[in-house]
């Protein structure tokens, strides 16, 4: 199975992905996250104001069966969150690229290069 | 770990399996929502061979499974099944079961997979106080769960017949391409439904017949979800070996009036420590291990079994809290990841499943 990972994007080996623009970063969940979580049910959003730290946990998704955390990409501060995902947490599953989770004011640019492009990130999903 | 006969039918349509209970079983198969969506108004199949299934034959058959279980055996007509706990004399659950009165004889114990030996080793102490023979079938047999309010008409599409006055749960021999099945009207799910145990080698051919005829195939955790809404309790989550029937809302099928069973002595008498609630969480979904809390936030109980109702489309659990701190306010909370939920306690199930 393959699964689909935009070449634009960057990615964590936690299955999060990074657009950048600037000093600012939406963040979201991966086809291949979604596809093993299968049905989404509920996912916790931070407060906007709050820090995240890279590789510290920002919130939660829950499918029926599951619940896993989700882990920033970078450090940062969380500007926005995609309240949207409140109603509709099965947007994560129908369109995961275009259903970004928070926005953070990137503070370490330099963790950019830390994460993973399209193709060593397809092939962490093998 | 074990496999059912069934895992390459499983593999090859693409379910996801996970070890339960010492076996390889499919999780799901699309997905969660579509297959207990299914159940609900269609029809869906669930492999459950992992189940384990005891026959007990002999003069006394009936006699000794009235003696080993809490409920009333003897006095269910022939051809119809009783669901009942399994207890020790101190009135502990060693599992939950359904036992089926086959013939005058005869009797079929089905028990859970991950208790097999469990009831084995505790039953079989008892057989030699009856006339009768007890046998451990579970390797030979395969059992289907065929679940929803179309389950009736599959059953005559893929060419077993029912007959008349087969009502919710009865139990009977009966035929599969011209092999001795047994069907009884039971199952897991609150809806109509049926369960077909069979031998091994008639259980691929009667798979994909049961797929054929459009069921949908379901995973254990649309299993899960489907009797949590109808608020069945399952054996290590809302019934252990701490815990009575009379813990666990239970009670009813304890028969103090049985004349002889292991644990009447202690059963009439025991005051339960704990409660079975139901909560409806409108915001937030409570999973197993969370904590309820009253309205003073002082932990109450546990969460024994949580998750998303599909039918609803909110968070559901049922939990067990000390009979001594059971509010009379009934209000609940419940703690996720340490914040504080309202939940609304429930009296009835969350679901009515459509079984008559």
């Amino acid at each position: 199975m393959s699964y689909n990972t935009p070449e634009t994007l960057k990615y964590t080996k936690e299955h999060e992905w990074v657009s950048l623009e600037n000093d600012t970063a939406l963040v979201g969940i991966t086809d291949f996250a979604q596809s093993q979580l299968g049905d989404i049910v509920f996912i916790e959003l931070p407060e906007v104001g709050s820090d995240v730290k890279q590789g510290g946990t920002f919130g939660v998704v829950e499918s029926i069966k599951s619940v896993s955390d989700l882990f920033s990409p970078l450090d940062g501060e969380v500007i926005e969150v995609n309240d949207s995902l409140e109603d509709a947490p099965e947007s994560c599953n129908n369109s995961p690229y275009d259903s970004w989770i928070i926005k953070i004011k990137v503070s370490n640019p330099s963790q950019v290069d830390e994460l993973l492009d399209s193709s060593s990130y397809q092939n962490l999903c093998q | 770990m074990n496999k059912t006969i069934l895992f390459d039918e499983h593999v090859s349509i693409g379910a996801k399996m996970v070890p339960f209970a010492g076996f390889e079983m499919p999780v799901q198969y699309s997905s969660v929502k579509e297959e207990a969506i299914a159940v609900r108004n269609k029809v869906g199949v669930f492999d459950v061979s992992h189940m384990g299934e005891f026959f007990v034959e002999g003069k006394e058959a009936h006699q000794f499974v009235d003696y080993i279980i809490t409920n009333d055996f003897i006095g269910a007509a022939l051809n119809k099944a009783v669901y009942s706990p399994l207890c020790r004399e101190d009135g502990t659950i060693v599992d939950d079961l359904i036992a089926y009165k086959l013939a005058e004889n005869k009797a079929l114990i089905c028990v859970n997979a991950a208790n097999i030996q469990k009831d084995w080793d505790w039953i079989s102490q008892f057989s030699n106080k009856f006339e009768c023979n007890l046998t451990n079938q579970s390797d030979d047999y395969s059992l289907l769960a065929i679940q929803g309010p179309e389950s009736s008409k599959l059953m005559k599409d893929i060419g077993i017949n029912l007959g008349e006055d087969f009502e919710y749960y009865s139990a009977a021999y009966n035929t599969f391409e011209n092999s001795e099945v047994i069907v009884a009207r039971t199952g897991y799910t609150g809806e109509d439904g049926f369960e077909v145990f069979c031998k091994n080698n008639k259980i691929i051919s009667l798979w994909k017949k049961v797929l054929a005829a459009g069921a949908t195939p379901c995973g254990l955790a649309s299993r899960d979800v489907l009797r949590l809404e109808v608020c069945y309790p399952l054996y290590g989550h809302e019934l252990s070996d701490d815990w009575t029937p009379l813990d666990a809302a239970l009670k009813w099928t304890v028969k103090s009036d049985k004349k002889e069973f292991v644990g009447k002595n202690t059963l009439g008498e025991l005051k339960p420590k704990l409660r079975l609630i139901k909560l409806k969480l409108d915001k937030g979904i409570p999973r197993e291990g969370y904590p309820i809390l009253d309205a003073n936030e002082k932990e109450v109980g546990k969460v024994t079994s949580g998750t998303m109702s599909v039918a609803l489309g909110s968070g559901i659990c049922l939990g067990l809290v000390e009979r001594e701190l059971f509010p009379e306010d009934k209000k609940f909370f419940v703690s996720i990841r340490n914040k504080k939920y309202e939940a609304i306690y429930c009296t009835k199930p969350f679901v009515t499943g459509g079984h008559k």
